[in-house]
């Protein structure tokens, strides 16, 4: 589903060139939920940004769902985003001028879908989340939990390949974190492909498979999970 | 592009979008007004004045002395056989006014001698046989003046004209069903009769004002030399000698007699100038107005340019995350079109009845014509581009936000 090979990133200013991802090597199968952790700055939100298409990478090669990336063009790179990816970000990101129901639209108006199917889908989202009723509610109307859920409808309402969610319960408090948690193994475990950056290590300990990322490279740790909950700890303290 | 959530994002900007809306509607209302005054402005400028303009010029005339009429009259006779004998002069004439003047006589034209109101408003031009080719003005039908016809007055007696010859305007006025060539018109208040024994073609009256406007075309040329403190000399130069003939004509009336004062400042002027002179005001009303409309044409166009650049680096974030969700570059930039031709549309909207509104009171207070719809289209269409033209710029940057912003804390 998404495969990364010897993949780099570089941030080049006049006076110094800073290598965010390094040599950085990712294959993740179709259907796999990965939590991907490591310290601040170590190149998760690079990672997650350039396997969303929202940025380019520097060198390597980038498969998507068999698609070779680096060529394509910024409509292609939409349209890919659009339809194969759903994202969720940590600070819920819902345009607050817009209703529950409008912004679970967004992305399906982007698709040129007809009324009558976004509408169905838009409920069908919301339904799954559990907040149909609050379709005509205002963000600032949500608490932070029922935000959130209103961002993984929207990223689900497109029926996406992949689910790439940056830090999801970052902004949550323990309880309402729980709850989108469970939301998500439940999408997985109706096949979908998640992809999770996270600091916390009890959320990525129930991930499928877990890898770390240490000064722009991978360190896979799905074969020691104890080790990978103390490292875990340690690079979150 | 859908307007549906571009509306419902726009109900929580009200403040900004309302405020972009009236002045788009003020900006119409007055621009429409503006364009349409000008136009007419344009237009009474344009307007033919049934004088051959170039080689022609006018000397203002004034006695140093009070005269008697006789002695006026004869030097004035001897002024024109002065001015007809230089070589760069053509013809000459004396008159008390002359078209686009401003000012001179006028007086009402009846029909009949015991008629109470008039029937309309004419110029009264002093002439003699000199007279219409002096000015270039053709006639139409009838004959001209015979030298034999030519009296003199002063300005206190009583108008007597047996013949008269009439504006081709003012026939039609006098006498829409038929030639006017000799018919009966009284010009005075004694009640004296006039015969129409000529008529020339287009004759512009010494009027220009806007209320003169039905009258502007109405002449009466009366066969007498005017003896007063003053007159004018209508002096029309061979081709091509005009300033020659300007300056000779000047020192042939000082060589004349001293006896005289020709003001320093427009004393002689060109017909051309006479004419800038009737037109001043038009000239600057129409410069006013344009003005007028450039800046606020300039200061709408930097309000939709300014609210749009602060709503794009205000909704910077938002962008990012649209692009995130698969938005184009295009539909970023087609989003801010359309709402910002949803503003516009609206703000017209208003601006149409408010320009209807104020062409109307101007119609109703000052006098003026009701303005044309072409106007109100042309100033619809003259601020759709605008606006859109405004909006392109701060579109496309916004149109350049990098999906990657939705990743970025504010």
């Amino acid at each position: 589903m998404l495969k990364m090979t010897h993949l780099s990133k570089v941030y080049r200013t006049e006076v110094v060139e800073t290598y965010a991802l390094r040599d950085f090597n990712i294959d993740v199968k179709e259907g796999e939920f990965v939590a991907v952790t490591g310290p601040s700055g170590s190149g998760k939100t690079t990672f997650l940004t350039i396997a969303g298409l929202l940025e380019t990478f520097t060198g390597g090669h980038y498969h998507l769902d068999g698609i070779e990336v680096s060529q394509l063009n910024d409509n292609a790179r939409s349209k890919i985003r659009n339809e194969k990816i759903g994202f969720i970000f940590q600070a819920f990101n819902l345009i607050p001028d817009l209703n529950v129901y409008d912004n679970v639209e967004v992305p399906l108006r982007y698709r040129g879908m007809k009324g009558a199917e976004r509408k169905q889908r838009i409920m069908d989202a919301l339904e799954r989340v559990g907040l149909a009723s609050r379709a005509k509610h205002y963000p600032a109307e949500l608490s932070g939990g029922q935000q959130q859920r209103v961002a993984i409808a929207r990223a689900l309402a497109g029926s996406p390949r992949l689910l790439l969610a940056d830090e999801p319960t970052g902004n949550l408090d323990t309880q309402m974190a729980r709850g989108v948690m469970e939301l998500l193994e439940e999408i997985h475990r109706e096949g979908a492909t998640i992809v999770m950056v996270t600091h916390d290590p009890e959320l990525a300990a129930r991930a499928q498979r877990n890898v770390h990322i240490i000064d722009g490279q991978v360190v896979d740790l799905s074969e020691e999970p104890r080790f990978h909950a103390q490292n875990a700890r340690v690079a979150d303290a | 592009m859908d307007i549906k959530p571009i509306l419902a994002a726009l109900r929580h900007h009200k403040g900004g979008t309302a405020l972009i809306a009236l002045q788009i509607a003020l900006t119409l209302a007055i621009v429409c007004n503006a364009l349409f005054i000008i136009q007419q402005r344009l237009d009474r400028v344009g307007r033919p004045s049934g004088v051959q303009e170039s080689d022609l010029f006018v000397i203002q005339n004034d006695w140093a002395q009070k005269l008697a009429p006789a002695e006026a009259d004869a030097r004035m006779r001897a002024d024109l056989q002065t001015l007809r004998q230089l070589g760069s002069v053509q013809d000459a004439s004396a008159s008390n006014s002359f078209p686009l003047h401003g000012a001179g006589w006028d007086n009402f034209v009846r029909m009949s001698p015991d008629q109470v109101k008039m029937t309309t408003d004419s110029a009264i031009f002093f002439a003699d046989e000199h007279t219409l080719a002096t000015l270039g003005t053709r006639l139409a039908a009838g004959r001209n003046f015979r030298a034999d016809e030519i009296g003199s007055q002063t300005g206190n007696d009583p108008l007597h004209a047996r013949q008269v010859i009439i504006s081709d305007g003012l026939a039609r006025t006098l006498f829409p069903h038929g030639s006017a060539l000799g018919k009966t018109i009284y010009t005075s208040n004694d009640q004296s009769p006039s015969t129409v024994i000529g008529i020339t073609g287009t004759l512009q009256s010494h009027l220009t004002e806007l209320w003169a406007q039905p009258y502007a075309y109405n002449a009466v040329l009366v066969p007498a030399r005017l003896t007063g403190d003053s007159t004018f000399y209508l002096v029309r130069a061979r081709p091509g000698q005009l300033v020659d003939a300007m300056r000779q004509a000047q020192d042939a009336l000082y060589a004349q007699s001293r006896m005289r004062i020709i003001p320093a400042d427009g004393g002689v002027m060109t017909f051309a100038q006479a004419r800038q002179r009737a037109y001043d005001a038009d000239y600057g009303m129409a410069i006013l107005m344009g003005i007028i409309s450039a800046v606020l044409l300039v200061i709408t166009a930097a309000g939709i340019v300014g609210l749009t650049s602060f709503w794009v680096g205000q909704r910077r974030k938002q962008i990012g995350v649209r692009r995130a969700l698969g938005a184009r570059q295009r539909d970023i930039l087609g989003y801010f079109l359309t709402e910002n031709l949803l503003i516009t549309l609206g703000g017209l909207l208003l601006g149409v009845v408010l320009a209807v509104a104020l062409n109307l009171w101007l119609v109703i207070r000052l006098g003026s014509q009701p303005m044309s719809p072409l106007y109100l289209a042309g100033g619809v269409l003259l601020l759709l581009l605008l606006g859109q033209g405004a909006v392109l710029a701060p579109a496309l940057k916004a149109s350049r936000v990098p999906p990657v912003e939705a990743t970025r804390s504010v």
